[in-house]
């Protein structure tokens, strides 16, 4: 066993490029985009036209051949240099939409659908979650019923980040009620402008204002043949395989957010007095944030050996279920932190850090709650 | 131990959730034996000790179907690694 701590030449440069990128071009204006909801257009164009959508793909399709590392470790610095939340996630599903096509898709779906994904002229969107299954996503009831060659497919989705701007879906359905959830589940690319095929509303949400989450509803669409992702019944396997793509992408962004949140308890509390001291000069608070730095640097590791067994398309259940619930849940409680951190400031919205704890408790909630890493975390260890 | 023996002792030991013997030709998800988490455990059990990846066409739960079923997998990999 080797192990190196040091990031490639390629991963540094990507992520200089991206910080400053970040900070002059993505976060002016983020304040009242968050306070209106509105989806950061011109943002998302500016990160494609930097390609940060196109980072794991290849080349042939628009993309930038990175491996799945230096993609996370880009996300990570998204994470950290842009304070709209809602973009970066808006992007790593993107970035996840893509992998299953590229993982699963025919020749046809990929050559279809990649580059425009990679040019961000298209918003794509996963949906599975439906009004009566979350946690227990494989209960879905959305059903595509064989007809002719093709499919003629029924449900409503909800929650579906991304889904009220989506051009093109990835929609899971039943293909086969009778059979046990493994076996019955089917992916389907759905493109907007289809007949039956309509966006909900963005939902109002505690944080990430920015991202457009909302319902889909499937009306008797007609899918052709060849609009299935994979083959029939290979739905459920495509999810879990995304799972763990996703486990590792969006801690990594949740890394960045926490990065940040340390400098910035890190100067405030150098700078504010209390008693005749700098506050962090009292143990009551410099060891909260000492906590973050641990949960930093320790959630940093279980990402990057998440990311690199991905990288090397390795399995990676387990280390991507610890990676999810170990950052979710740092991010939370740091975020909380800062706040006491920060004192009154820290409860006002002026100073952002508010907006980072609202964004922050979603972190252990969407993608699998905590409770259900615990769950997969346990069922793997055999109870 | 022989394949066969080598996946039935992983089932059993770590993913069977009905505690009796799985046999050769036993429906694993159908029967309830393994669920839904447990393929994922399944499938990194199998590439680890096969020295296989499976992805792409053969993520189809019909190769997990049995351990018939797993077994017949991996014998058509390894016989095509080989050819």
């Amino acid at each position: 066993m080797t192990v190196d701590f040091s990031f490639t030449d390629d991963q540094i440069a990507w992520r200089d490029t991206i910080v400053r990128f970040a900070r002059k071009e993505l976060n002016p204006g983020t304040d009242g985009r968050a306070r209106a909801a509105e989806f950061p257009r011109e943002g998302w164009r500016r990160c494609a036209e930097m390609q940060i959508l196109a980072l794991p793909f290849p080349a042939r399709y628009g993309g930038c051949d990175a491996d799945f590392l230096t993609t996370a470790l880009s996300l990570k610095a998204l994470g950290y240099a842009c304070v709209d939340g809602g973009l970066v996630h808006a992007i790593t599903t993107q970035i996840l939409c893509g992998l299953q096509l590229l993982l699963f898709g025919s020749e046809e779906q990929k050559e279809r659908y990649l580059p425009s994904l990679c040019a961000g002229e298209k918003v794509f969107a996963q949906a599975i979650t439906e009004p009566g299954s979350g946690s227990d996503a494989l209960a879905l009831r959305a059903r595509a019923a064989a007809d002719g060659d093709g499919y003629v497919l029924d449900g409503t989705k909800t929650f579906i980040t991304n889904g009220p701007i989506a051009d093109v879906v990835l929609a899971f359905a039943r293909t086969d009620p009778e059979a046990a959830a493994l076996f019955g589940i089917s992916c389907f690319v759905v493109e907007r402008d289809v007949h039956g095929f309509e966006r909900g509303q963005p939902m109002e949400k505690m944080g990430l204002t920015t991202l457009q989450n909302g319902e889909l509803i499937f009306d008797g669409i007609e899918v052709p043949g060849d609009q299935l992702l994979g083959r029939a019944g290979q739905g459920a396997m495509l999810f879990n395989e995304s799972m763990e793509w996703e486990r590792a992408l969006l801690p990594a962004v949740h890394l960045g957010t926490l990065e940040r949140v340390i400098e910035t308890c890190v100067d405030y509390v150098k700078q504010r007095e209390a008693f005749g001291k700098p506050i962090g000069e009292y143990q009551a608070v410099s060891h909260k944030i000492a906590d973050m730095k641990v949960a930093l640097e320790l959630g940093t590791l279980m990402m990057c050996k998440a990311a690199q067994a991905k990288t090397d398309r390795r399995r990676a259940p387990m280390e991507a279920s610890i990676c999810k619930l170990f950052v979710g849940e740092a991010l939370k409680s740091a975020c909380l932190e800062a706040v006491q951190v920060h004192g009154g400031y820290g409860y006002m919205a002026e100073y952002g850090v508010e907006r980072d704890l609202r964004d922050a408790i979603a972190a252990t909630i969407y993608s699998g709650t905590s409770e259900m890493q615990r769950n997969l975390i346990a069922r793997l260890l055999g109870l | 131990m022989q394949r066969n023996d080598k996946i039935r002792d992983f089932i059993e030991s770590t993913l069977a959730r009905t505690g009796r013997p799985v046999q050769d030709t036993d429906l694993l998800l159908e029967d309830g034996i393994i669920d839904s988490f447990g393929i994922m455990a399944l499938l990194e059990f199998v590439e680890q000790t096969f020295s296989i990846r499976i992805d792409g066409d053969e993520l189809q739960p019909d190769n997990f179907r049995s351990i018939a079923a797993i077994s017949a997998l991996i014998e058509r990999k390894t016989t095509r690694l080989a050819g």
